[in-house]
């Protein structure tokens, strides 16, 4: 199983997952971050890392976050990978912990 | 994917039918602290086949130690047990994890805890003169189904106490605690029992585990985790809540069970 990047991360993107994590499997869109899953190697590094708790593991997505593993895999595709940690998006504070941003994802 | 180098397998040795170690060389700027993990493998059908393996050796030794299980339909782990001195090998140039003496509050004793290859990280703690300047008694418990699978008890009990560096550390602080639960042994039993009910420390001679003296490194299966750290939970301790966030205690998951 892999972990998932979920909607909080959007808007935010503080990239202190990408630091810990022994196999680079996250890349990078313009505000948002996500996994893998075919990388991801389930060693659970980066889930406690990250300040917005927007990463979680596969096994405990609910229904209210089931689309982000597809969304995950399909973004993880398209968007460069990133392997050094970068300052958060400027308003990051601002977003950390609003509701529904995926209206938000810049693709 | 993490960048990757190819390294020479230096030398391989068997403990038994299902463990062994091997040495390779080293990548002069692959840098880590003791009880980091790599990613470690084979190129099998020209693509990598890779998996998280605690380094065993300290960080300032010139190769790099791993500790293994073999599985006979392991993706891995079946070609791995075939390695022989002279071999390429894949490890990742980004060292990670958590067991890592700076994520731990200062204390008096530090309790490692290991099942199976769980013991690799440690064996790397150990061979480290600042896990001894930091804490008093520095106790290793090892707990494996067979008395076969205690691999690294020859070094543990007799070569690094005679280490020219740090062996009177080593006489003086290091407790060796192996344990077997499927056939006789001196001690049996699993490392959650054996801390629940008191007896390893009226073996060892220390008081009952406390959260304002003692720290703990644990590694093993999910299971082993899960019951260790809710014992620890219990007991008052506080996990590091992340890399570079000190605690009473940290987590690895042993990776490759098969």
């Amino acid at each position: 199983m892999t972990f998932v990047v979920t909607d909080n991360c959007i808007q935010c993107k503080y990239t202190d997952c990408v630091e810990v994590c022994p196999v680079d499997c996250f890349y990078e869109g313009p505000n948002m971050l996500v996994i893998h899953p075919d990388e991801c190697i389930d060693c659970a590094l980066c889930e406690p890392e990250c300040p917005a708790a927007a990463i979680v593991p596969g096994d405990d997505l609910n229904e209210t976050n089931a689309h982000f593993l597809e969304l995950n895999a399909e973004l993880a595709q398209i968007w460069p990978n990133i392997s050094e940690r970068k300052p958060a998006l400027e308003d990051a504070a601002f977003w950390d912990g609003r509701k529904d941003k995926l209206e938000q994802l810049e693709r | 994917m993490s960048k990757l180098s190819t390294e020479r397998v230096l030398q391989v040795h068997h403990w038994n039918d299902n463990l062994f170690s091997f040495r390779t060389t080293r990548d002069p700027g692959l840098r880590f602290c003791n009880g980091q993990f790599v990613m470690l493998g084979l190129e099998v059908e020209g693509k990598p086949l890779i998996r998280a393996y605690s380094v065993a050796s300290p960080n300032y030794e010139e190769h790099l130690e791993f500790f293994s299980i073999k599985v006979p339909d392991g993706p891995l782990t079946s070609r791995l047990q075939h390695l022989k001195s002279g071999d390429p090998i894949i490890v990742s140039k980004k060292p990670t994890g958590s067991l890592i003496l700076d994520d731990l509050l200062p204390g008096k004793h530090l309790y490692l805890l290991a099942t199976g290859t769980g013991l690799a990280p440690f064996i790397s703690v150990i061979q480290d003169p600042e896990t001894y300047e930091r804490f008093d008694k520095v106790i290793l418990i090892h707990g494996v189904r067979y008395v076969s699978e205690l691999a690294y008890a020859d070094f543990i009990t007799q070569t690094l106490p005679e280490n020219e560096f740090f062996g009177q550390q080593v006489r003086e602080k290091l407790i060796y605690y192996p344990t077997v639960t499927r056939e006789p042994f001196r001690n049996q039993g699993r490392l959650t029992d054996l801390i629940r009910s008191g007896k390893l420390f009226s073996d060892i001679g220390l008081p009952p585990a406390d959260a304002a003296t003692d720290r703990f490194m644990i590694c093993g299966s999910p299971a082993m985790l899960a019951d260790s750290s809710q014992l620890l939970d219990q007991l008052g301790f506080t996990v590091s809540a992340h890399i570079g966030a000190p605690g009473d205690y940290v987590i690895e998951r042993a990776f490759v069970d098969q």
